[in-house]
């Protein structure tokens, strides 16, 4: 997915929006709720008429797949490849390629447009007097289910490499977690146990290389925690495209810290399945003493709550 | 793209014929077939957008895929068509679906794919006969296997077993176990070792001083290497001499007093009776004998001793002491005098104090723990009674469930049985409780 890093994470820097932030900087919390209303009224019909595009431009395409195949099936009865059928089939594999590449290319856009919106919305809901609501355990809990389903899916195009952030890649060194964003957070508890939580980055000090960052789970009691990069691991901010970048995805039987379901903590796991469609979520063990073998029975988790264990060997 | 290609190749072309289907957007993406069925005057609505991002994200995979499936295929082809001299004419047919078994060869890393597939296809195409097509059959089929969709599971590590509950427990183990009669034992000799402990305390007699003993042992050495040459010349050698030696010279250096404090007192208070009694008595007729006998007073201690015979004075100091304290005139002396210049007397009093602290101290614990051992076997026991019980109420139980499920009342044997265990089990418990 060709959306850029900087489109996708640059949220409006004078508030910390909810939720990722990939809003365009364009977006200014002054505007007032209306304009925002018709700025995502633009949005969603641009939207509307980028999807007719993106049909158009497959049914345009459907022609010359079916040409493919008809090829193929030639090709396979009679008992010798001509090279005659080799260059027809050249042709037609060219055209496909720009076929497809032109479809992907709108669909990008269809996409990108979709994240704009929510991002407009986002930030409409800030503007809005209310503080930020505190969520019930159940509301909080299906709108993390909810983050995780419309985590943008990455799909590299030829040649392309997956970009950091991107499904199991991790971030770069210098990489820093903006505001707004999740991230797993090692949280030393009361009773003296580290945990890795989920937590919402607040602010990020450069002098002292320290974040300062919310427990999410608000019912725990407003909880902030001042802690240096080492202990925060920001959480992916595309999903994996299976098909087309598996080399994104953790292999079966990785070590990786994942978010226990229906709790905000994430635990250590070994990657049962990786998934196989890009909605797929992975199915993990995780470690749990209080089943013989020392793991529970698989489990889904989203791509996003899946992260790279970093505390590999104590021992 | 639904996973099933109509990959029937013959073993000479490398070409996969994928499946390249596209997705059937109105099977698989109902929002985004649903929206395209608007008109012109609508939109959409924003509470779809979830929605139709999953519907896009799904026709935006299949197209990556799709891109990434075709370049392969290029690359494959174009390879081929380089190589086209080495290929034979194709020998067999193959319908659309024969080899289900290979379709997902798809969208492999382009560069290493076809290398792969074109070793296969010249060695099959120049070396092979006939005969071994099976073999180079089975192994094509086994080529697909490092499969794009699959991340290349290369070694994968076997799952580790996640042992630390175990190793907890058995550490734990030995703490919780039962008490042994072996354990028994073991604190019975435990104990029994105790009983050697006045061995460490007992002060050995005070031997040679240590510059006598290594003069000795020099002089000997210089006595031995002398007589080696005086061997060589008369043969005879005389080792005895060093001690004699020796003492000749030390009973120049100490002359005054080779008797003990004791001796000495013992015998300065004959001397003065003696001198008394005469003085009495006979005072004129003993004046000669007094003579003499001061004579004899006037000559060295020295010669004394040895004009009595007495042998070593120390011993004789021993004696005395000995034979005092038995007539009772002299006290037992307890603590024995130390001598308060000796530093390493001291120090072996002082550690011996220290070992017989540990030593009671460990005494005590051991006959603590051996007791607290006795007590906790006997509530073993009645806790492995209280098992047998336990069971054997279970058994019963169960008997007269079964009883139960077959409509019969239990028999009186059976009955009695449950009254006895249970009885039995009560008094267990009663027992359990005392001792508790």
């Amino acid at each position: 997915m060709g959306r850029t890093k900087g489109s996708a994470g640059g949220g409006s820097k004078s508030m910390p929006p909810e939720g990722q932030s990939p809003a365009s900087s364009e977006v200014s919390t002054s505007s007032s709720v209306a304009s925002a209303e018709i700025r995502i009224k633009d949005n969603l019909k641009e939207l509307f008429s980028l999807i007719h595009q993106v049909q158009e431009e497959r049914t345009r395409g459907e022609n010359n797949l079916t040409n493919i195949s008809k090829t193929h099936e030639r090709m396979q009865q009679e008992q010798k490849i001509t090279p005659y059928y080799k260059n027809k089939l050249r042709g037609l594999y060219n055209n496909a390629m720009q076929d497809a590449e032109g479809e992907a290319e709108l669909l990008r856009k269809a996409l990108d447009k979709i994240t704009e919106i929510k991002a407009i919305r986002e930030n409409r809901r800030f503007d809005s007097d209310r503080p930020k609501p505190i969520m019930r355990r159940g509301v909080l809990m299906s709108m993390l289910q909810q983050n995780a389903v419309t985590l943008p899916l990455w799909v590299s195009k030829p040649g392309e490499k997956p970009p950091p952030l991107c499904g199991a890649m991790s971030a770069d060194n210098n990489y820093v977690a903006k505001p707004g964003d999740k991230v797993a957070a090692r949280v030393k508890s009361s009773d003296g146990e580290e945990n890795w939580i989920l937590a919402e980055v607040s602010t990020y000090s450069t002098s002292t290389n320290k974040y300062e960052v919310d427990d999410i789970d608000a019912e725990e009691g407003k909880e902030r925690h001042t802690l240096s990069k080492r202990k925060i691991v920001p959480l992916p901010i595309w999903k994996a495209s299976p098909e087309t970048d598996p080399e994104a995805l953790f292999p079966k039987h990785t070590l990786v810290l994942a978010l226990y379901p229906q709790t905000t903590c994430f635990y250590r796991a070994l990657i049962h399945e990786p998934p196989k469609k890009p909605q797929d979520d992975y199915s993990v063990l995780f470690e749990d003493t209080s089943y013989p073998n020392g793991y529970s029975p698989p489990l889904m988790v989203a791509q996003r709550y899946v992260i790279m264990c970093k505390e590999d060997k104590k021992k | 793209m639904k996973g099933k290609g109509k990959g029937a190749q013959d073993n000479e072309c490398p070409l996969m014929f994928p499946d390249l289907e596209p997705v059937d957007h109105v099977k698989q993406c109902p929002r985004y077939t649903a929206i395209l069925s608007r008109g012109e005057s609508e939109t959409v609505g924003l509470e779809e957008l979830d929605i139709i991002q999953g519907d896009l994200e799904t026709l935006l995979a299949n197209a990556g895929k799709r891109l990434k499936v075709l370049e392969n295929e290029m690359q494959i082809l174009t390879n081929w068509q380089e190589k086209s001299g080495e290929i034979k004419p194709a020998g067999k047919i193959k319908g659309g679906k024969v080899q289900p078994d290979t379709p997902n060869k798809r969208g492999k890393a382009a560069d290493d794919k076809p290398s792969k597939k074109f070793k296969d296809t010249s060695g099959k195409a120049s070396s092979f006969p006939p005969a071994s097509k099976l073999k180079s059959k089975l192994s094509q089929m086994k080529l697909p296997e490092p499969e794009h969709i699959e991340p290349s599971p290369l070694e994968l590590p076997k799952l580790p077993k996640n042992n630390a509950v175990n190793k907890f427990w058995t550490s734990v183990e030995p703490y919780c176990a039962d008490i042994t009669n072996d354990d028994m034992k073991f604190l019975e000799e435990l104990l029994r070792t105790h009983e050697d402990d006045a061995e460490y305390l007992k002060v050995p007699s005070i031997g040679m001083h240590y510059t006598e003993k290594w003069a000795e042992e020099d002089l000997l050495e210089e006595q031995k290497q002398g007589s080696k040459i005086s061997e060589k010349r008369n043969g005879v050698s005389d080792t005895n001499g060093a001690s004699t030696l020796l003492k000749s010279a030390e009973t120049s250096i100490h002359d005054e007093s080779p008797f003990g404090v004791l001796t000495q007192r013992l015998v300065s208070a004959l001397i003065e009776e003696n001198i008394m009694t005469p003085i009495d008595d006979e005072m004129d007729e003993d004046y000669p004998e007094n003579d003499s006998f001061n004579e004899s007073a006037a000559i060295s201690p020295k010669e004394l001793a040895k004009q009595l015979n007495l042998g070593n004075p120390v011993h004789l100091e021993k004696r005395i002491k000995k034979e005092l304290e038995d007539q009772g005139i002299l006290d037992f002396d307890e603590s024995e005098e130390d001598d308060e210049n000796d530093e390493i007397l001291r120090e072996l009093r002082s550690k011996q104090a220290e070992l017989k602290v540990i030593c009671q101290h460990n005494i005590l614990a051991t006959k603590k723990l051996y007791k607290l051992a006795k007590d906790e076997m006997a509530k073993q026991e009645l806790k492995k009674k209280l098992a047998i019980s336990d069971s054997e109420i279970m058994e019963s139980y169960r008997k007269v469930q079964v009883a139960k499920q077959k409509k019969k009342t239990p028999t009186k044997k059976e009955r009695d049985a449950v009254l006895k265990a249970l009885k039995d089990r009560e008094q267990i418990m009663k027992t359990i409780d005392l001792n508790v």
